[in-house]
């Protein structure tokens, strides 16, 4: 087993199901309430079954599924819940590659081996540890190559049936190596990684099978679908060579400084804060950018930690400013013990921002500025705050279709 | 179900303006406003100025509306509609469409 696929199907509607276990076996529609003009983002499985799909309005769904709950959209949520879930793989994982939110690839070549456990005992292993850390339903896939980690994953999401050692569902299982084919054949054609489209293309085709496709000519699939075609018919046929390709992770410098005794004043907390901070932005990684961002912490003597986030209002690589703006967070800041350590985390590195005024005209300048003041604001805030009007559609006869805001620099 | 690891995430992005918005409207036998709910009690439409009907979209969801431009007593002028094909009715500034370049060399008009 090289890799192995992790998926927590309706990503969306499992956080709102674990918050509220009453929504379980009810279904559920996510989106807003039925009233507001807005499409549904996501829906569950009795919802589906119901006629509802992500992308018809709302009040199409109300009328397809009476009975459905409503909630309104949470996507600040779901994007946490599945940093989160990846962060958790990453700490298990050396290569992660996120896929969607509650859809990850991960390498897990050798970690069997290196724990003295089988495969299918150690991914299931994996998948009760995410589980148990999330409280969401994980399913976890695994197998020689990326594709068919993936698509007996999604088997399982889809309710493939796959019958358990103990006869209830399963939610871990590992494709026999040489064997994938054989596998693979069985599955339906909505595990293939390409556009709801040519699922439905191919089962108007009468092809609803993996076996089906692989056993087509690759001219016939090539002649209807273009590359797409030549690709399902590797897949299909267990050829897959692809790799992960994990994000980068973003860049941080933290550096903690050991007070030389308990303190409380804020004088010892901003003199180790002057010392941690000089070290953090005289660090190498840094290479003369400058920062957006700065998590400060007070290390105390119980052992807790009192934290503080600082978004300077333009970035950085001034330690002084840093300093600065620290010292109007502390002025108010009572601590519950005495701290024994500070530190600082440096984060959202960028090149540096420079004042310098323009001898003739200000106006590339002044839109570099306020290019970067909005930058620097969608970053405090962590999702897009300015927006522009676009006319979309100025010819519709519906006034809503007309015109539209898209986030600044989007 | 499986997401599509290509499929685009910025659709999102986009937030359309002039969403209609719900109120309560007293109508006569034939469906005509005649008081709407307007900044928190009911007020009598004294004229309807305008009255005009669109339907669009008839390909995938269908949009039946029948707009009213109606003035309310004190002056206030609303365009209103009531939502043909799931009840209801809406308040929802109206800007007439912008004519297509066809349009313009045909000098066609909308609405």
């Amino acid at each position: 087993m090289e890799f192995a696929c992790i998926q927590v199907p309706w990503f969306g509607i499992a956080i709102a199901r674990r918050e509220n276990p009453r929504l379980e076996g009810r279904p559920v529609v996510v989106g807003g309430a039925p009233e507001e003009h807005a499409e549904v983002t996501a829906c569950s499985a009795e919802a589906m079954a119901a006629g509802v799909a992500p992308g018809m309005s709302l009040r199409r769904a109300l009328a397809l599924c009476p009975g459905a709950v409503f909630l309104p959209l949470a996507a600040s949520v779901i994007r946490a819940e599945a940093e989160r879930l990846a962060s958790l793989l990453r700490e298990r994982s050396p290569v992660v590659e996120e896929v969607g939110e509650g859809h990850l690839h991960c390498e897990v070549r050798g970690l069997p081996a290196l724990f003295g456990l089988g495969t299918a005992e150690y991914l299931a292993q994996l998948r009760e540890s995410l589980a148990g850390a999330t409280g969401l339903p994980v399913l976890a896939g695994g197998a020689a190559t990326v594709f068919a980690a993936h698509a007996a994953c999604s088997a399982l999401g889809l309710g493939f049936a796959v019958a358990g050692d103990r006869g209830g569902p399963r939610s871990s299982i590992v494709v026999v190596p040489g064997r994938e084919r054989e596998f693979l054949a069985l599955l339906p054609v909505e595990v293939l990684p390409v556009e709801p489209a040519m699922h439905q293309r191919l089962r108007l085709f009468g092809i609803e099978r993996l076996g089906q496709v692989a056993a087509l000519p690759l001219s016939a699939l090539q002649a209807q679908f273009g590359p797409a075609g030549r690709r399902v018919w590797e897949l299909a046929n267990g050829r897959d060579a692809s790799r992960l390709q994990p994000a980068s992770a973003e860049a941080r410098i933290a550096v903690e400084v050991e007070l030389p005794g308990p303190a409380v004043s804020q004088a010892a907390l901003l003199a180790g804060s002057e010392a941690a901070l000089g070290r953090a932005f005289s660090d190498d990684a840094l290479q003369g950018r400058a920062v957006r961002m700065a998590t400060w912490w007070a290390g105390l003597e119980d052992g807790t930690r009192v934290t503080r986030r600082l978004a300077f209002r333009e970035p950085t690589g001034d330690p002084r400013h840093a300093l600065f703006v620290l010292r109007s967070r502390l002025e108010t800041l009572r601590l519950p013990s005495p701290a024994v350590s500070v530190g600082v985390e440096l984060r959202g590195m960028c090149s540096e921002y420079a004042h310098q005024q323009l001898l003739w005209s200000a106006g590339q300048g002044r839109r570099r500025e306020l290019d970067e003041a909005i930058a620097q604001l969608h970053a405090r805030a962590g999702e897009p705050q300015v927006f522009r009007i676009v006319e979309v559609q100025p010819w519709s006869r519906i006034p809503e279709r007309q015109a539209a805001l898209v986030a600044y620099g989007s | 179900m499986v997401a599509y690891p290509g499929a685009p995430g910025g659709a999102r992005s986009l937030r359309f303006l002039n969403q209609p918005r719900g109120l309560a409207v007293e109508a006569d036998e034939q469906g005509t406003p005649r008081a709407i709910a307007w900044q928190g009690r009911f007020r009598r439409v004294a004229a309807i100025l305008e009255r005009w009907r669109v339907d669009d979209e008839w390909w995938r969801e269908e949009i039946a509306r029948l707009y009213y431009e109606v003035e309310l007593e004190g002056g206030r002028r609303l365009t209103v509609f009531r939502d043909l094909v799931a009840g209801g009715w809406f308040v929802q500034s109206y800007r007439a469409p912008a004519l297509t370049r066809e349009q313009r060399g045909g000098g066609g008009r909308s609405r």
